[in-house]
């Protein structure tokens, strides 16, 4: 297939055509191959749904004083069950209102995945970048430590350190941040090491460019998409196993947060109470699920074999 | 209908013609239109005769030959139009299928046609032999066909073998589906015997295999793979491969370049069919190779007077290997010629370029030693030559009506108004245009 | 031979891997501080509590106390279990059995709906069924586990009745001997199909609760996989010999699909295995994880690591029998790399 563009007349246009603007025009087309996925933008949806729904959570509902992220409790209104005046998803055992922990939750969420992501991804990177970069002993050691990090499967792992720290929701997140950065530091390492065989990065090193240089000019621009893929993912990810954590019991009782949520609905099913802990659980599945669909459409828009270049 | 009836009798008369392909039209669904894979194309296979069918990456060859099994996948394929008419045989009866004076020694004998069993009647146009139209049997009877009657190689045997599965499992699928009463003769079993009948025709479920396994079962199972191991080494040797029994039970990548492509013949001829299909069989293999298997699959043919489609884009190596050339260019046919015509007189200026492109010819061509441009696309195509653009001989005509194929001396037509003007058209015989 | 050395490799690596873990698993347990509160008591004066820190050497440095742990380990000595009130090693083969039995049935389930699932999916792409099952594997993936189980016990439990919850109704469990543990196949040797029939009665609603996740993720790999090999050569060379489509699909297409849907059964595994933490803790079945989820609660560290050093095991050796299976099935991988 022969590139478009040259068959255009020739206009001298090269100079104008920036590498600013070339990645310009990249992003664009890429949004557009992205948003051409129904899938993927059923996902953007329910995501900037539940992105609303978190920050305008003191705007939607009252703020419990003085902590806005502890359930309030209602003790004059306890396990009612959804459609009741005043508690539109109803209470639960302890007077808390399933709706104002739905839509905190997510803020709670929020506040959870953009700490553990952002966390994970800059020290993942930079220790895998090290590695990959500098090669030799230090590689070798860090990439054994990764083997063993692999070798423990991860709810169990993040599970006991959170358990060792002791219950809260702090340690949650640093539970899951010592658990998840592994991943990026294997993905990077491994496009570093594959980036740095490009020629390019050898004709900037002939040029006489630091090696500082050649990495944040060369290397991390081109190695930066598969981590967004993952970091993408993991929004999701870390929600899910957050909850999961809380639901076990590894955080406050009484926050905000949809696994502690599903955890206190249910001591009540079993009397027929299934609302305190079906619409906190299907808030984690929903934030899970879009986050892996939008995820899911980045990587196939990403995939060198359907980019058209 | 009344044309289809006119196909038919263009066999009847020319009794050895084999298959026939009659107006051809298989277009593919494409995101910008229905590409014209193959427009309406028209020729003979004779029996027992090498055809070349050559031409550029893209211009219809394969989706031809794949036609013959109709293996082309639907979608996004559509067989638009046309017909392809088989004569199948059937395994000679005198010698049941090793070559006898009776079968001329091919082993195989024609096929009565079911109308009339013989005597000759209107479905059959009076020659009394069974003729089946490809592109519109009942899938049973294609699948009956394909691998017995109409065989193919493939361009490249390191993808065309199953990785999973040894040379023996594979040869021998081909005589499960076929042979299963010759197996069970072979092996001295009655034929009524249902689960070694089953177990023969590749039909055994897993229970009936645990059922094969227990003792008393279990001789009757030896007996029928021991028969099937005799027909598959045998299968092996006719492509001289040293030492068959060894090599059944490698598996493909085991085995080198050329004895996988030996393997793959092997396993095309096993039930010596009537047409072979060889696309491109020699591509993907060392030069060294290439001219053996070549040697190998003009040898076999010529003992069992197979006749073989066989494709290529190497014009050298068809001029070796085949009887007649038909040269095709984007959905069309170009020029249809003997091998010795087409080489000493080639009429359509594609057929010249590709030749020019040969090394050692472009010399005193000039100009054509190669040809500008590639295959055009063939969404939607125009009435107009598709060589229009690249030809360099194009005259006013050209763009606007399609050449039809003017023949040009006895075998030799061509499908250009440069060589063959329209007002000479007339005066020449215009051979079967669709 | 290569796959020998192959296997002799990767069991060397195996032990490095493990004392890696532990070292891990140990210095993670000392950072939340000493395990002394699970022997002390409040009648205990400073002399008796300094007594006990001698004896389990809690005044050494930590490289020396995880020797000494260590030393226990491999003597057979995992410590005292808190939440058990037991030596660690006591309770822990019949919850063995119990989880093992539950992950086990989860895994059949996923690894053979998985792969039918997959399968339907990759040979009518782009139909129906492939957009169904799409759809379903994608939510599998993102489906939690306490969620799901707890909506099918309101489901099928709390509404229809047609559950139970627990692994068995305690009278039927304590009628028949348990040599094994494993509850169904205590049940058959027993010869008691009352009792078979209650153990595969609590199984079900757990099973399918545990083993959606890894269904997905089996029935995903199978259609990508399938779906690949379907465009290959050998395919259309199958067809070419006159195969009906049933035996294409089965005999050529699904065998070679299922070389790779063998890797993700591994991490099936380690999804099953920390699923049960959850599982257990909503089904009321007695296993491994409900006591690591006790542990965990009460900072009891010797439980916790055992098993934590168990799942890590057991993880990783299922993940060797995967990768030494599919270099076997997979002829054409060279090994080693």
């Amino acid at each position: 297939m022969v590139d478009a563009s040259l068959s255009r007349p020739p206009v001298r246009r090269a100079p104008v055509e920036t590498a600013a603007r070339v990645r310009l025009r990249r992003t664009l087309e890429l949004t557009g191959r992205v948003l051409s996925d129904p899938t993927t933008v059923i996902g953007l949806v329910i995501i900037i749904l539940m992105l609303a729904m978190a920050l305008l959570a003191p705007v939607i509902t009252t703020p419990n004083v003085p902590d806005p992220y502890q359930m309030p409790r209602d003790w004059g209104a306890v396990r009612m069950p959804p459609l009741t005046e005043g508690h539109l998803l109803g209470t639960t055992n302890n007077g808390g209102d399933v709706l104002y922990g739905v839509i905190w939750g997510a803020r709670t969420s929020l506040y959870l995945s953009l700490l553990v992501v952002s966390i994970t991804v800059v020290v993942g990177t930079i220790i895998g970048s090290i590695a990959g970069f500098l090669g030799g002993r230090f590689d070798n050691v860090l990439m054994r430590i990764v083997d063993v990090f692999l070798s423990i499967p991860e709810l169990i792992f993040a599970l006991a350190i959170a358990a060792v720290l002791g219950p809260s929701f702090a340690n949650i997140v640093l539970a899951l941040a010592v658990t998840f950065w592994v991943k990026y530091a294997r993905i990077m390492r491994a496009q570093i090491i594959r980036v740095k065989q490009n020629d390019y990065v050898d004709a900037a090193r002939v040029i006489g460019d630091s090696k500082l240089r050649i990495y944040f000019k060369d290397i991390l621009p081109n190695s930066i998409t598969p981590v967004m893929v993952q970091a993408t993912m993991d929004m999701g990810h870390v929600v899910l196993v957050g909850a999961t954590l809380a639901f076990i019991g590894l955080s406050e009782a009484g926050i905000a947060e949809w696994g502690v949520l599903v955890s206190e609905g249910q001591a009540g099913i079993s009397s027929g109470r299934w609302w305190a802990s079906t619409f906190p659980g299907l808030m984690v599945f929903l934030w899970a699920l879009a986050f892996n669909l939008v995820g899911d459409g980045l990587r196939d828009a990403l995939d060198p074999r359907t980019e058209g270049r | 209908m009344l044309t289809n009836l006119e196909e038919h009798d263009a066999i009847v008369r020319a009794p050895d013609v084999i298959a026939s392909v009659r107006d051809l039209k298989i277009h593919f669904r494409g995101k910008r239109g229905m590409v014209h894979a193959v427009d309406g194309i028209s020729f003979d296979i004779r029996d027992g005769e090498t055809l070349g069918l050559v031409g550029e990456t893209g211009c219809g060859k394969s989706v031809t030959a794949r036609a013959f099994l109709r293996l082309v996948q639907t979608p996004p394929g559509v067989y638009a139009g046309g017909s392809i008419t088989f004569r199948p045989r059937r395994v000679c009866d005198d010698c049941s299928g090793v070559g006898c004076r009776e079968c001329d020694g091919t082993g195989r004998v024609a096929a009565h046609c079911p109308a009339c069993g013989g005597k000759g009647c209107r479905t059959c146009g009076g020659t009394g032999e069974e003729t089946v139209d490809l592109l519109s049997i009942p899938d049973a009877q294609m699948r009956a066909l394909r691998g017995n009657r109409i065989a193919m190689i493939f361009q490249d045997p390191g993808k065309a073998l199953n990785p999973g599965l040894t040379v023996r499992d594979q040869i021998s699928e081909v005589f499960l589906q076929h042979r299963t009463a010759e197996i069970l003769a072979a092996a001295g079993v009655s034929p009524n015997d249902v689960l070694l009948r089953r177990q023969a025709s590749q039909k055994s479920r897993a229970f009936e295999k645990m059922l094969l396994a227990v003792p008393p079962l279990r001789s009757g199972r030896n007996r029928v793979d021991a028969a099937l191991d005799t027909m598959v080494a045998d299968a092996l040797a006719q492509t001289q491969i040293p030492n068959p029994r060894k090599v059944m039970d490698r598996y493909p990548h085991e085995l080198s370049g050329g004895m996988r492509q030996r393997v793959m013949i092997a396993q095309a001829l096993a039930c010596n069919p009537d047409l072979l299909i060889a696309d491109e069989p020699t591509t993907a293999l060392d030069v060294t190779v290439q001219a053996r298997i070549l040697e190998l699959i003009r040898e076999l043919q010529q003992r069992h007077k197979t006749a073989v489609l066989y494709i290529s884009h190497d014009l050298s190596l068809v001029r070796r290997v085949c009887d007649r050339v038909m040269v095709m260019y984007a959905g069309r046919v170009a020029e249809t010629a003997t091998s010795q015509q087409l080489f000493r007189r080639p009429t359509h200026p594609y057929t010249r370029g590709l030749l020019g492109a040969l090394p050692g010819r472009g010399a005193h061509r000039g100009r054509l030693a190669a040809i500008d441009g590639t295959v055009p696309e063939l969404v939607d195509p125009p009435a107009a030559c598709r060589f229009v653009g690249r030809c360099p001989d194009e005259v006013a005509a050209c763009s606007r009506t399609d050449p039809p194929m003017v023949e040009i001396e006895p075998e030799h037509a061509a499908a250009c108004f440069v060589h063959a003007p329209p007002g000479k058209a007339a005066a020449t015989r215009p051979v079967r245009t669709p | 031979m290569q796959i020998r050395d192959y296997i002799l490799r990767r069991l060397m690596v195996l032990p490095l891997l493990i004392i890696g873990t532990s070292i891990i698993v140990f210095v993670l347990t000392r950072v939340g501080g000493s395990p002394i509160g699970i022997y002390l008591s409040h009648e205990m004066g400073p002399e008796q509590v300094q007594q006990i820190r001698e004896r389990f050497h809690l005044d050494d440095p930590l490289p020396v106390q995880y020797f000494y742990w260590a030393q226990g380990v491999l003597s057979g000595d995992f410590g005292w279990s808190g939440v058990s009130a037991a030596p660690v090693t006591a309770v822990f083969p019949s919850k063995l059995a119990a989880t093992m039995e539950l992950a086990i049935a989860s895994g059949i389930v996923a690894v053979v709906l998985g792969i039918w699932m997959g399968t339907v999916a990759g040979a009518r792409r782009n139909k129906w069924p492939d957009h169904v099952i799409r759809v379903v594997s994608i939510a599998g993936a993102s489906l939690p586990l306490f969620w799901f189980a707890i909506v099918l016990l309101i489901v099928f439990w709390v509404h229809l009745g047609w559950f139970p919850i627990g692994r068995s109704d305690p009278v039927i469990f304590d009628s028949i001997a348990h040599p094994t543990g494993f509850y169904t196949i205590d049940a058959l040797i027993a010869l008691s199909p009352r009792a078979f029939w209650d153990a595969i009665w609590h199984l079900i609603l757990p099973a399918i609760a545990l083993g959606y996740g890894a269904t997905a993720i089996v029935a995903r790999m199978m259609r990508s996989s399938l779906v690949e090999e379907l465009q290959e050569d050998y395919v259309e060379a199958a067809r070419a010999k006159g195969l009906p489509e049933r035996l294409v699909l089965k005999r050529h297409a699904r065998r070679n699909a299922l070389i790779p849907t063998v890797t993700v059964i591994g991490l099936t595994f380690g999804f099953l295995l920390q699923g049960t933490v959850v599982a257990e803790i909503i089904f009321r079945w007695p296993g491994l994880g409900r006591w690591m989820a006790d542990a965990v609660l009460r900072g009891d560290q010797a439980t916790i690591m055992a098993y934590v050093m168990f799942a890590s095991i057991l993880f990783l050796f299922v993940n060797l029998v995967v990768d030494v299976v599919y270099a076997y099935l997979d002829r054409r991988v060279v090994l080693g790399e």
